[in-house]
């Protein structure tokens, strides 16, 4: 197994057994959702179907029902495709990249990651079918042999290597979740006490049985898609902005685009992942999981792709400016597009991609969890109206004055954006209530090696009792979206006053024959607070525990025996024990 | 026989009985086996069995098909086929078009009997290929839903037969009562349709009246009843006859010839537009723009922005107070009088200087568009003075239209508001109540004449109030002739059969007359008189049949004009009539009349109504036009768009107020706004076509307070003026009402600022006298050689892409456009669609900055930081901001802008479905049925050429109203060989690649080549300027060849790589522009050092 250096932060936090990670992650598939859920369910639902209303509309009648004209000839739809492919990139670069980089704190978030680009390319692929308006044809760009005769697409054309690539990505990304998601399904499977949902799983889960061979052939395809998987998280965005860098519209032909379209895309994707997962951790009581480390990684991410995009809109300014070309002088990074009427959407850009990523540089900014969401909300926003400046900007003044012209929205515009978020945030709920939001079978190859409590077994880090500090002031039971499922602690809590200050009641070591006050702090020090905990470590790691405290003299090799009487209430057991006990020790 | 078998005793014993019926028909000896194992036998039968089987279920199945009922779509051949129609094919009459204010010899298009095309006739006619987008848009008021089809009475429908029994019995009784007839009718400039009235006249007053126009002065001795014939024109030009009568006695408007001008000076006068016979005179004066021969000089003061001051040469601002202070400046400096008037110094005295001088070398010619007497005389004056009476003015050939008899006609109006009855009242050709500025008291106070019958083809303003409405024939329905000029004769001949119960208004007044009898729908009784006419005239002497059909096949003929000299002057006159000079005001109104709209009798066309004004670009309404610099200072919005409406101004004239959008117009002269004629029209739910109401932005009506349909715009002739004639100048007040009014234009923004590769222009001084790199310079790229170092090189050695094989190959078409000849009409505009089947989208959509044209007109005023437009003064200081705005008194350059059809064309390589292809002759094709709609390709065109079906134009509701196609009667104007496009679907401008298609079977057909200037593209065809030049390239004689050769020739964003196949030729100004020169000229040293 992967040793992890002490030194580093625990991925996983508080004392979590493998069965507690199973618990987690299936407690809210399998208890009941909370009224917030359905509240939330509801209002999506509402905006997906008024946004599919605006599309059945739109199709009926006619693109001109958008605020589209003969200049400008994209608008809200375009943007919107590049905003949603651009989202969907945080999944497949942590699920993939980071997995050949063998970042372990992806496996947090990689589940609902993937989740989220899945759903964001669905909803980005619907944009150029229907801005189209006449669906029906849209199977036209696929080289499918026809009743035309020998008609083929247009391979020259950057739109149909769109084609390709979105559609190779959605197939690889889908296919990548799912393997994923087997060994889970499984698990739920085996937990699941309605036939129906027994049933759902077990087709779900394809058979599953947890068979050495079904995990080596599991681990094999994992590493095989993660391989395909990786080029296609640069091809998507490099050939999505190649529909801009192939052509002629000044602001729009330029070399810079590919990468500066993938960093984009990632530094949009992470703020999105950062937006989504936030709250589904407080949500979901994910916090051991989902923790500041995991959010500060995240950032650096963000500040490095923002890094990339900022350098990238001022070569752009420059190059415009440098050029001399008087068709620059409007584009979407240019003085005139600054001081022009589009000033604002100009000012939005920098703003939310440059300004405010900037203070994520401060680490108590980007360890923080509400400003590091608001950010990331305002990095979404900023990515959005990149798109729309690159897209409306570059074509409100390109070659001929003649043909100069604003662009309006029109509620149809607007209404199938907002549809898209609500159709999205559809899937994603239902997504959080049916499958497993984190993935089991890859925490808990971790929990060993980066576990808090198996960590401590050697070192005890400063940090690590700031995360604890923060740990603790969570709520023992999540109340927020789920009720009735079982309780995270194993032991009610006896007083509100402790419900504040700590999330595990402590249970009183010295109890244990052998544990007095000084191995009680030790122990606790070390994250053993209950009996539970003491139960579940091995002697050999208290030992070590002790050992390094320069206790050599302790012998704990009863003490997780004992706790773990304690841990079930059998208190006359452990009295009668301890009576044959010498000081904690097994007489020979 | 191998198996014996008995049945009964009988065969078993051989009965005798048996033996004998052995051998019969039933016997067992001819058994089946037998029967089909013998092949003759087989061979004989001509049924099988199985065949049987076959047909018996191929009955059955048919029986079951039949029943099921089908549509039956009938094509009935011809029995005996018309000699004119054969399917497929179209066939071209020569006709004239004539509307009282523009006179033009076209050519009509039918398609299987139907016209649907309209072009101006370039063989015959003396209009030369001249005409305006009106002309060619009246195909498709023929086919306006409104038109009445049957005769009125009293708003209810009446039969023809029993409404001319009644008119006829009411004329006779007032011949017996010896009553009083006013007959109104527009110019007649049709002599057989003058003679029909002169023969409904002598009916009624039994023949003895001498009704000349002097006559009214003194009473007729007659027997039978008065008969008062007053012609009356929308757009008076009476001041120009009253001011000729003044000083030569005779009350004509003569023959003026801009061809042969030199100099040109026009006061207001918007000679190529709408301007007197600006059809013939655009076509003249372009002819003198070409630089390479003697090109003409013209400048131009007035008060509008007019099409025609934006071609001008030097151009001034004046308002008409101003005018005759001018024009005696310029009588001054060339030493003649002007007795009551004045010299005013308003202009500089070296602009007067300059242009006396100019005017002094000879062939001159001074115009005025004013309808002051007192101004005209001062014309008169001056062009007695410069000799123009000699050369550029005939007086001898006058013109015969245009004589409205203002003067006349205000007697009777105000005679009959005041309440005098006259016994009847006819109306022919005219709209009073509507053109007229007390014309709506005039409609009421009809009610005071005893029989009022208007001829007119609409319920319009003056038909909806009197009693009787014949309506008459559409001009493309009937025979017609005409004597526009003194030597000019015409024919109009109809090209389809009436499509309604409607009669010829000659048939009429014949009837009317008791000297003929309808006849019918198929009716010759018109067309008789006119041959009767003509053979009376003696023309044709030797063999009149002959010179008949000759006349009707080129429509047109003439005889020698009068040469033209100079007679006496008497300027004396003009004290008399100095009084009644324009008043001074501080805010001037000048009424104009729209290209598109004129008079608005076509107020009810679409395409007009569509077709964005050349100046203002403003379309589907009636703006104010106002100096862009007056409306910042007064608080009025510069920058109108979609969501950015226009503020509306209050105007006030005399007692008229009209609350209308204020629209900046950069070189209106200050003090002075502008109000286009025309508008306003069907106001009270009058049907006068379905385009002419404001529509609201799902389809439907905006309607009144009364709830009937809003007109669009106000008419302001209630805004006229009465003196000696009705004059189109008033001295009014504006003010802003701060309100906002959603207004729709094809151009927001106005400056190149900059931008060289789109516009080129010089002096002629400059072209006359530098090389090419002065003006035209080739456009160099660097390029990085092989030994690491820049090196400038020409534009033909970047090459992205491999080039299409088509140089040298067959054809490969490219098109011309002359920046110098062309002067902005938009007749071009109008032709591409009607040819080409363009959808009208309305003004809602305009807004939303969606017309349709595949052929636009980018207009560019040049801003106070270039020295022209697109040329910066100062290419390193120079403020972005300023640039933007058009300057305080802006030169204009008009580019028409459709598909460069660019042989490395960006919009080909990004259509993902390869909808949009080269063609193997050079141009870039669409094909309506694989595109899907994408788009991308209108995003990559850098010239903006490619209009995308937003919506299903020719069915969704929101059309309803303008869209022709969406009535039974409007599709009739399609033309079949083009595709109506779906919704979804990108179109631009195909070079009327049908009309290529079909130029190569021709010649196909006539086994040899294509020959130049075989084909012409619709906007070629109908250019008065004959500014649009096509043809094959590859042919190394073509003209297109010569042009595209031409040192004047450049493509326009050629430095981007797309390889056009259009050239424009450089604009050439005959100005002094020092700035211009000066950078020119640098620009030549800077290359030829290069070199």
């Amino acid at each position: 197994m992967h040793k992890e250096a002490t030194i580093r932060k625990p991925l996983i936090l508080g004392h979590k057994s493998y069965h507690d990670i199973t618990e987690d992650v299936c407690r809210p598939i399998e208890g009941k959702a909370h009224r917030m859920w359905y509240i939330l369910f509801t209002i999506a639902t509402i905006i997906a179907i008024y946004g599919v209303g605006c599309i059945l509309y739109l199709l009926g009648t006619g693109i001109g029902t958008w605020g589209l004209n003969k200049t400008i000839n994209w608008g809200w739809d375009i943007t919107n495709f590049v905003w949603w492919v651009g989202i969907g990139h945080a999944g497949t670069l942590i699920s993939a990249v980071l997995l050949l980089f063998r970042q372990k704190w992806r496996m947090a978030i990689n589940r609902s990651a993937e989740a989220m680009t899945i759903f964001a390319v669905f909803m980005a692929g619907l944009f150029p079918l229907i801005h189209m308006g006449r669906l029906w044809l849209g199977y036209w760009v696929v080289p499918i042999p026809n009743h035309f005769g020998s008609l083929w697409p247009n391979f020259n054309s950057a739109l149909l290597w769109d084609v390709f690539a979105i559609s190779t990505y959605l197939s690889v990304s889908v296919v990548f979740w799912y393997i994923g998601l087997i060994p889970d399904f499984a698990t739920i499977r085996d937990r699941a006490k309605t036939p129906v949902a027994k049933k759902m799983y077990s087709i779900l889960s394809f058979g599953w049985s947890g068979k050495a061979k079904h995990w080596n052939r599991f681990e094999e395809v994992s590493l095989v898609l993660a391989g395909l998987a990786t080029p296609l998280v640069f091809s998507v965005h490099s050939i999505v902005s190649f529909d801009f860098a192939t052509s002629v519209i000044p602001g729009w032909h330029s070399t810079i685009y590919p990468p500066y379209f993938v960093s984009g895309a990632v530094f949009s994707g992470f703020a999105m992942v950062i937006t989504l997962l936030l709250v589904m951790r407080k949500a979901y009581g994910l916090e051991a999981y989902i923790t500041k480390k995991h959010l500060e990684y995240m950032n650096i991410v963000i500040i490095v792709t923002g890094g990339i995009v900022a350098v990238a809109y001022l070569t752009e300014f420059f190059m415009g400016w440098y050029s001399g070309d008087e068709y620059e002088a409007y584009a979407y990074m240019s003085w005139g597009a600054a001081t022009g009427r589009y000033w604002w959407a100009f000012w939005a850009l920098i703003f939310c991609n440059m300004v405010a990523p900037a203070f994520l540089w401060i680490k108590k900014v980007r360890t923080n969890f509400t400003i590091s969401w608001i950010i990331a909300i305002i990095i979404n926003i900023g990515m959005w109206f990149e798109r729309f400046d690159i897209i409306v900007l570059d074509l409100h003044h390109d070659f001929l004055p003649s043909s100069w012209i604003m662009f309006y929205p029109s509620h149809v515009d607007i209404g199938i954006f907002l549809g898209t978020i609500g159709i999205f945030f559809v899937f994603f709920l239902l997504f959080t209530r049916y499958f497993p939001v984190l993935p089991i079978a890859e925490l808990k190859t971790i929990v060993r090696g980066s576990g808090q409590s198996y960590k401590n077994e050697t070192a005890i880090s400063p940090a690590y009792s700031l995360e604890q500090q923060n740990l603790a002031k969570t709520k023992p039971e999540v109340k927020l979206m789920y009720k009735g499922a079982s309780t995270a602690s194993p032991t009610k809590a006896k007083d509100t006053k402790s419900h504040t200050e700590s999330t595990i009641q402590k249970d009183d070591l010295k109890k244990i024959e052998g544990i007095g006050p000084k191995i009680q702090e030790i122990l606790n020090a070390s994250g053993i607070i209950t009996f539970a905990d003491l139960a579940s470590t091995t002697s050999d790691k208290i030992r070590k525990i002790l050992e390094d405290a320069n206790l050599k003299m302790h012998d704990p090799t009863t003490w997780p025996e004992q706790a773990t009487l304690a841990r079930d209430g059998k208190w006359e057991e452990l009295q009668k024990w301890q009576d044959e006990l010498n000081g904690g020790k097994e007489d020979n | 026989m191998s198996t014996k078998y008995w049945k009964g005793f009988e065969e078993k014993h051989e009965t005798p009985e048996f033996i004998k019926t052995l051998n019969k028909e039933f016997s067992q000896e001819v058994s089946v086996e037998d029967f089909l194992a013998n092949e003759d036998n087989l061979r004989e039968s001509s049924t099988p069995r199985r065949d049987f089987l076959k047909f018996l279920g191929f009955s059955v199945a048919a029986a079951t098909i039949a029943a099921c009922e089908a549509p039956v779509n009938k094509a009935i051949p011809y029995v005996n086929k018309p000699i004119d129609v054969t399917p497929g094919e179209a066939t071209w009459y020569a006709s004239a078009y004539y509307d009282g204010n523009t006179f033009a010899s076209i050519i009509v298009k039918t398609r299987e009997g139907r016209p649907i095309y309209i072009k101006s006739n370039r063989d015959f006619g003396f209009t030369n290929g001249g005409g305006n987008a009106q002309v060619i848009a009246s195909v498709l008021s023929l086919y306006n839903e409104a038109r009445l089809q049957f005769a009125y009475k009293d708003g209810q429908g009446i039969a023809t037969q029993v409404a001319d029994d009644e008119i006829f019995n009411n004329l006779q009784a007032i011949k017996r009562n010896k009553g009083k007839v006013v007959f109104i009718s527009q110019t007649i400039a049709s002599p057989s349709t003058a003679k029909a009235i002169k023969l409904l006249e002598q009916s009624i007053t039994n023949g003895s009246s001498e009704t000349e126009t002097e006559v009214s002065e003194t009473e007729p001795a007659v027997s039978g009843a008065t008969f008062e014939h007053i012609q009356i024109d929308a757009i008076s030009y009476a001041g120009i006859r009253e001011a000729n009568k003044a000083t030569f006695g005779k009350r004509i408007i003569p023959d003026y010839d801009f061809y042969k001008a030199d100099t040109i000076v026009s006061f207001g006068a918007d000679f190529m537009s709408t301007w007197l016979m600006a059809s013939q005179y655009a076509g003249q004066y372009a002819k003198r723009r070409n630089p390479d021969e003697k090109m003409n000089k013209h400048y131009q003061f007035e008060s509008n922005m007019s099409i025609t001051g934006a071609n001008a040469d030097v151009r001034f601002m004046i308002k008409p107070s101003q005018e005759a202070g001018i024009l005696a400046a310029i009588a001054k400096e060339l030493g003649a009088s002007t007795p009551g008037v004045s010299a005013s110094d308003t202009v500089d005295s070296e602009d007067i200087k300059r242009i006396a001088d100019d005017l002094k070398k000879g062939n001159g010619l001074v115009v005025s568009g004013s309808n002051n007497v007192a101004i005209q005389i001062i014309v008169n004056i001056i062009n007695q003075k410069i000799g123009a009476y000699n050369t550029t003015i005939n007086l001898n050939n006058p013109l015969n239209m245009f004589m409205s008899e203002d003067k006349k006609m205000m007697d009777f109006v105000n005679g009959l508001i005041k309440g005098q009855k006259p016994d009847a009242v006819f109306f022919y050709g005219v709209n009073p109540a509507y053109t007229l500025p007390n014309g709506e008291e005039f409609g009421a106070a009809l009610a005071n004449a005893k029989m009022t019958v208007s001829l007119s083809p609409f319920m319009d303003e003056t038909a909806v109030n009197c009693q009787y409405v014949i309506p008459d024939h559409h001009a493309l329905e009937s025979w017609n002739d005409y004597q526009p000029k003194e030597n000019e004769y015409a024919l109009a001949q109809p090209t389809i059969r009436p499509l309604f119960d409607t009669v010829a208004a000659q048939e009429s007044f014949l009837v009317w007359a008791g000297q003929a009898k309808r006849g019918g729908k198929d009716s010759s009784v018109f067309y008789d008189f006119i041959k009767s006419n003509w053979k009376e005239k003696g023309f044709g002497a030797d063999n009149f049949e002959k010179f008949w059909n000759k006349t009707v096949h080129s429509s047109t003929y003439s005889i020698e004009a009068a040469k033209a000299s100079a007679s006496d002057l008497d300027a004396s006159a003009l004290s008399n009539y100095a009084k009644s000079l324009p008043q001074e005001g501080e805010w001037e109104v000048v009424l104009y009349q729209k290209i598109a709209i004129g008079d608005g009798s076509q107020a009810g066309n679409p395409w007009l109504q569509e077709m964005p004004d050349p100046i203002t670009k403003v379309v589907w309404d009636n703006v104010i036009t106002m100096n862009h610099e007056t409306m910042e200072e007064l608080g009025y919005d510069l920058y109108i768009d979609q969501e950015n409406g226009a503020k509306m101004g209050r105007v006030t004239v005399g007692e008229v107020t009209y609350e209308l959008p204020v629209f900046p117009s950069p070189g209106q002269a200050k003090g002075t706004i502008g109000i286009a004629l025309g508008y306003g029209r069907g106001k009270g739910g009058l049907k006068i076509g379905k385009a002419a109401f404001q529509t609201k932005e799902l389809g439907g009506y905006v309607n009144d307070e009364n709830g009937h349909p809003k007109p669009i715009g106000q008419n302001a002739f209630r805004m006229t003026q009465i003196r000696e004639t009705i004059e189109f100048t008033a001295v009014g007040s504006v003010e802003n009402t701060g309100k906002y009014y959603p207004i729709a234009t094809t151009q927001i923004h106005n400056t190149l600022q900059g931008r060289n590769s789109v516009v080129r222009e010089t002096t002629l001084d400059t072209y006359l006298t530098l090389s090419v790199d002065a003006y035209n310079p080739e456009w160099m790229h660097h390029k990085i050689t092989e030994d690491g170092s820049h090196e400038a090189v020409p534009l033909s050695d970047f090459n992205l892409w491999e080039s299409h094989p088509i140089e040298n190959v067959g054809h490969r078409w490219g098109m011309s456009i002359d920046l110098n000849s062309c002067f902005g009409c938009g007749a071009c505009m109008i032709a591409c669609q009607a040819e080409n089947n363009i959808p009208v989208v309305g003004k809602d959509e305009v807004r939303r900055g969606r017309e349709m044209h595949w052929l636009r007109i980018d207009r560019y005023y040049s801003s106070d930081e270039e020295a022209t437009v697109g040329q910066l003064k100062d290419s390193k200081n120079w403020n972005r901001k300023k640039s933007g705005v058009a300057g305080s008194s802006p030169k204009v350059v008009f580019q028409p802008m459709m598909c460069q059809h660019c042989n490395h064309a960006p919009c080909e390589t990004v259509c993902p479905v390869s909808a949009t292809t080269h063609s193997n002759e050079g141009l870039n094709q669409m094909t309506y049925n694989r595109c899907i709609g994408t788009r991308y390709c209108a995003n990559n065109c850098p010239y903006k050429v490619r209009r995308f079906n937003w919506f299903n134009y020719p069915s969704y509701k929101k059309f309803g109203e303008i869209n022709p196609a969406q009535d039974e009667l409007g599709r009739m104007v399609l033309n079949p060989d083009v595709t109506v496009r779906t919704r979804g679907v990108m179109e631009k401008c195909s070079m009327c690649v049908q009309r290529i298609q079909e130029t190569k079977l021709v010649a196909k057909k006539e086994r040899r080549k294509v020959y130049d200037g075989d084909f012409k593209t619709a906007c070629a065809d109908a250019c008065p300027a004959d500014a649009i030049i096509v043809g094959d390239w590859n042919d190394p004689e073509s003209e297109i060849r010569k042009k595209s050769d031409h040192k004047r020739a450049y493509q326009a964003l050629a430095e981007i790589g797309t390889r056009p196949n259009v050239w424009y030729q450089t604009k050439v100004r005959n100005e002094p522009n020092p700035i211009l020169a000066q950078i020119q000229s640098k620009k030549e040293e800077y290359l030829h050092n290069k070199h």
